[in-house]
């Protein structure tokens, strides 16, 4: 579908930004291209779309020549994404969304049936959102209306760099899964590009190790886990910041974003309200110099909204750690007792971020697989 | 204290006796200020744009507007005479030169203040320089480039009482006869027409800018698809 036939890239200034590059991929196969910085990933993915040109060697999209075909033309025909999303800040999500069909000229209804159907597909209700802007979006959907975009005109290549980058460990987790969902039904060819050794191990077919705009080694997560080339993609394996992990490692290595922030002045019941709308069932409540006044309940804040109190009178504020000295062990035993957020303050009271039940298994869940590939190998 | 009364009943006197001549002048002034605006906008935005493909050009002619502006506006007039001779053509050349700068330099700086991933992106879903140009960077960079047009609008409603000065028409004849005489009726008869003009060419742009700002245009936009809605449904239940 995509191929590299002995493709480098020397930029203006001389740099070898890839080098004698060969690569076949297939239809329908996600192949991830990972590396440390600099090794010529984000080169090897503008190649495919000519936002660069290659300087030597030749790339063929289903079989033909990329030079040979209208760099406009082909760049409809493929999928783009990229870290910063890149949404259109002056147009609405469905606008968007409709980018490309609307440069291939389809008619309104069809573009309108089409954005429907692909906001549905992401779980996102056509009637709510279509008419957002990118600005009243979080950083998750912000990426997901990203990746709709590209999958608007039904492209049969995508490209994806570092797609999930910029989120947070739970809101990426969240957006691999519906990609890989999404794929089952899409059938897409994708290029993928990450520094995330856990993101590449779970969406790749075939995951590209690239060093120096060369290729180290390519094959699927199992092969690259119990077979590596050399010491390179051993030790780029096995790099394992988590087996640095014990009980009584600081609680910092878990702290999270909450799902929700609210300031101090607000009511109960406009609290009450956003919670309820968006399904949480907790809030941290953090004023503007970032100082820590609680975790509002939903079931505290009812009883205060009947009162027409503020927030901080349904918050609970015993149920706290101290990132100065809060351990692992420390956090999974007050999970253990309440299934709620933990949230983290500094000495100074400020907010630092919140623990959960769902990270803190995460972090375990990827030690216990991570510890199975390197017995494997 | 002493004058107020006759003041006023002067000043009155005189627009009820001269009114279709301040209706005259002040549409005199309106348009030479509309052509002097138009030439300004005609120029200066594609010249703004050009300039962010040639960057190396930029500090000159960017440079060369600013000069223009320094310079006071009279003595301006005064180079000109030189080149245009006494009149309107004259006038309308001074006003365009003083007026240049808000606009290249906002069509400058606005363009180059569009995010290079936004610029890159669109590339990347396949649209032409063209398209790039047209459905990301000028609606993006807008309210700059209107935020410069606003000043150049003022300016140049403002500086246009000048263009008397060189026998140019406009309500600048009402206040330099009305200076020349000792007649402050007369001098008030062409002042506030022009900062009337001004005041509303200024909260015109503004409504504008607040028009064309995308949340404003977001909402638009979800009212009136609630309108086709409720139409769509109204007409089904018609047929029913
Ligand atoms: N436009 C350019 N001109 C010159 N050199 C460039 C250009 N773009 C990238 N490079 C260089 O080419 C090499 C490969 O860059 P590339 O962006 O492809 O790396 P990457 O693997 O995507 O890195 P990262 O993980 O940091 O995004 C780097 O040394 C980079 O400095
Ligand atoms: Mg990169």
């Amino acid at each position: 579908m995509v191929l590299f036939e002995d493709v480098s890239k020397v930029y203006e200034d001389g740099t070898r930004a890839v080098d004698h590059l060969n690569l076949e991929i297939a239809k329908g196969e996600i192949a991830v291209l990972i590396g440390p910085s600099g090794c010529g990933k984000t080169t090897t993915l503008k190649m495919v779309n000519r936002l660069e040109n290659c300087t030597e060697g030749t790339i063929k999209v289903e079989g033909k020549d990329i030079t040979k075909v209208n760099p406009v033309k082909l760049r409809r025909n493929i999928g783009y994404v990229i870290q910063e999303t890149a949404l259109m800040p002056h147009l609405s999500v469905a606008e968007n969304i409709a980018t490309v069909p609307k440069l291939l000229g389809w008619k309104k209804s069809k573009i309108q049936k089409r954005v429907d159907e692909l906001l549905e597909l992401a779980g996102l209700d056509p009637a709510k959102y279509r008419y957002r802007l990118p600005d009243q979006l979080s950083g998750g959907q912000k990426q997901r209306i990203g990746v709709l975009r590209a999958l608007a005109a039904d492209p049969d290549v995508v490209l994806m760099d570092e797609p999930f980058g910029a989120l947070d460990p739970i809101a990426r987790e969240k957006l691999q899964n519906e990609l890989l969902q999404l794929q089952k039904t899409v059938k897409k060819t994708i290029i993928f590009v990450t520094h995330d050794m856990d993101e590449a191990l779970r969406i790749a077919d075939k995951i590209v190790l690239m060093r120096r705009g060369r290729i180290e080694q390519v094959g699927s997560p199992e092969e690259l886990q119990q077979n590596p080339a050399n010491d390179f993609v051993r030790d780029f394996i096995g790099e394992d910041r988590l087996s640095q992990i014990f009980p009584d490692t600081s609680v910092e290595v878990v702290v999270q974003d909450p799902r929700i922030k609210v300031s101090p002045k607000m009511t109960a019941a406009d609290v009450l309200d956003i919670m309820e709308d968006e399904g949480h069932e907790t809030a941290q409540i953090v004023d503007s110099y970032g100082k820590w006044h609680g975790m509002a309940l939903l079931w505290l804040l009812k009883r205060a909204a009947k009162q027409n109190e503020k927030v901080t009178k349904g918050a609970k504020k015993d149920r706290r750690l101290y990132i100065e000295d809060g351990t692992l062990r420390d956090a999974a035993e007050m999970l253990a007792d309440q299934d709620l957020p933990i949230p983290v303050i500094d000495e100074n009271g400020l907010f630092r971020g919140v623990v959960t039940h769902a990270g803190v298994a995460r972090l375990t869940i990827s030690r216990l697989t991570r510890y199975r590939g390197k017995e494997g190998k | 204290m002493l004058n107020q009364e006759p003041f006023l009943q002067l000043f009155l006197k005189y627009i009820t006796r001269y009114w279709p001549r301040i209706l005259e002048l002040t549409w005199q002034h309106l348009f030479i200020s509309l052509i002097a605006l138009s030439i300004t906008l005609v120029i200066c935005i594609p010249l703004g744009i050009y300039l962010t493909k040639n960057e190396k050009l930029s500090p000159y002619v960017i440079g060369a507007a600013n000069i223009f502006q320094t310079i006071p506006s009279l003595a301006l007039l005064g180079f000109l005479i030189f080149i245009f001779g006494i009149g309107n053509d004259n006038a309308i050349a001074a006003l365009f030169l003083y007026a240049m700068l808000p606009v290249l330099q906002n069509t400058y700086t606005g363009i180059k203040s569009v995010p290079r991933h936004l610029v890159q992106a669109a590339r990347g879903m396949g649209m032409t320089e063209y398209q790039i140009l047209v459905k990301v960077q000028l609606p993006i960079a807008m309210p700059i480039i209107l935020a410069g047009i606003r000043v150049a609008t003022v300016w140049i409603i403002g500086t246009a009482t000048l263009a008397s000065a060189i026998g140019g028409g406009g309500l600048g004849r009402l206040i330099f006869s009305g200076l020349a005489s000792i007649r402050n009726e007369v001098v008030l008869a062409g002042a506030l027409p022009a900062t009337i003009l001004a005041l509303t060419a200024d909260q015109g742009i503004k409504w504008l800018q607040n028009y064309l700002d995308p949340k404003n245009r977001a909402i638009r936009l979800a009212q009136k698809a609630e309108i086709d809605e409720l139409q769509k449904t109204a007409a089904q239940r018609g047929r029913e």
